[in-house]
């Protein structure tokens, strides 16, 4: 559970993988997407899902009850993850476990700003970043946003956070301290990873998610005509754009759909940018970068077994499947049809 | 250091050379097939604890995986027989 010593991808993958053979697959889909929301619970309470259903069970009930299982599922097996690896291998699981990090300091940021209670914010929060319970319930005690930030001091969030501070008192919008978050954990993201090959196909593998998150933010803006800069919004470290190109193509909807089209990704993302052409739909496209970079990890599993790349490979379809099963209960919840929701998934 | 290395081997030979009597090139041999043989079950033998821990019935499935390296080293116990 340390960044020391040598790492043990052996123990950690033999687990993984045998966690993978429990996420669900398209029988298992087509099966939920017509049940209730009841069934559903029910469902999850026959498979993996057993205990969190359980404990939670008392307290919530019907869709709220699924979403919150889902959670603390996701929450207890990354968190898992990161018990059982040691040395190199902590260091880069934890890289992108950090993304719950952020995301729990901006619920919690986000909950504080509008005086939501404690309680409402703790079941919001997916504990599985590298936070241990004591910050995470300093985090909650935590009544202004002030001290927010001197809990998260002595982290990678502190020096970042304690600027945009400052911004945030002069505006009072949250936008510079959740800017200042997500930059911290993306600059983390792909800072001094080690030179080996399975850590090359991880390297390109989160370049890639990070050029589809620069081109699905460019697209929203470019479409909703918003007199934002979109230079605010660029993450840097993919390879598809840099911060100039962005704000020049973020202008013009098909300008940027021509410059994906004759990118690296082309491939993967071609049929949805038609679709995007002619539909004028945003969904699609985001669909398939989720599908493109569910086909990468997918292959990442399999090239180097025994390296991080498999790991890295199931946090994301465990990720998929919760992802999968939210859509299923809140589209049942909402009266979808078994049709409609189908094409909400993205299963490969 | 490399002198001494050297100067070492040079008294190791002169002195009627160990390394090239038969049964202890053989030991040696042995012992480098026990090493190697002890490396390749580090990895499996943590794979295996690691897939028991997730399901109990794969005991008997990991005890022979993690033992199988150890036909290297009775292959090299040949060696010992055949000097």
């Amino acid at each position: 559970m340390s960044a020391a010593g040598s790492s043990n991808p052996e123990f950690v993958v033999a687990r993984v993988r045998a966690r993978r053979g429990q996420l669900y697959g398209d029988e298992e889909y087509r099966k939920l997407v017509r049940m209730t929301p009841a069934e559903i619970a029910r469902f999850m309470e026959e498979s993996s899902y057993e205990a969190e259903i359980n404990a939670l069970g008392s307290r919530h009930g019907g869709v709220d009850l699924i979403e919150y299982a889902l959670n603390a599922n996701l929450a207890k097996q990354f968190e898992g993850i990161l018990d059982w690896s040691e040395g190199a291998l902590y260091d880069l699981i934890a890289r992108y476990l950090r993304k719950f990090d952020a995301w729990n300091v901006k619920t919690m940021i986000r909950g504080v700003y509008t005086d939501a209670s404690q309680d409402e914010i703790e079941v919001d929060l997916i504990r599985a970043g590298e936070f241990d319970d004591r910050r995470i319930r300093r985090l909650l005690e935590a009544d202004s946003i002030d001290a927010v930030v001197e809990v998260l001091e002595d982290t990678i969030y502190g020096d970042p956070l304690r600027e945009a501070y400052t911004a945030y008192e002069e505006s009072d919008t949250l936008v510079p301290l959740e800017n200042a978050i997500d930059r911290v954990f993306y600059e983390r993201l792909l800072e001094n990873l080690p030179g080996s090959e399975p850590v090359r196909q991880y390297e390109a593998f989160l370049k890639a998610e990070v050029d589809f998150r620069n081109a699905t933010n460019a697209l929203r803006l470019a479409r909703s005509g918003a007199e934002i800069d979109p230079a605010e919004y660029f993450i840097e470290g993919g390879e598809l754009f840099t911060r100039d190109t962005l704000a020049r193509l973020a202008r013009n909807v098909d300008e940027l759909v021509e410059y994906i089209g004759e990118s690296a990704y082309a491939d993967q993302l071609g049929p949805a940018l038609r679709e995007l052409e002619e539909a004028d739909s945003l969904i699609a496209f985001e669909h398939a970068t989720d599908a493109a970079l569910l086909a990468y990890g997918d292959r990442l599993g399999t090239v180097h077994p025994v390296s991080v790349t498999p790991v890295i490979s199931y946090i994301l379809a465990k990720e998929r499947e919760v992802e999968n099963i939210r859509a299923i209960a809140r589209g049942k919840e909402a009266g979808l049809s078994a049709d409609e929701i189908e094409s909400e998934l993205v299963i490969t | 250091m490399l002198e001494a290395t050297n100067a070492l081997g040079n008294a190791v030979l002169s002195t009627g050379g160990t390394l090239t009597d038969p049964s202890a090139a053989a030991a040696l041999a042995v012992g480098l097939a026990a090493l190697g043989a002890g490396y390749a079950e580090r990895g499996i033998g943590s794979a295996a604890v690691g897939a028991m821990a997730e399901d109990d019935d794969l005991f008997v499935n990991g005890l022979i995986l993690t033992v199988l390296p150890e036909t290297i080293v009775i292959l090299a116990l040949v060696v010992v027989f055949i000097v």
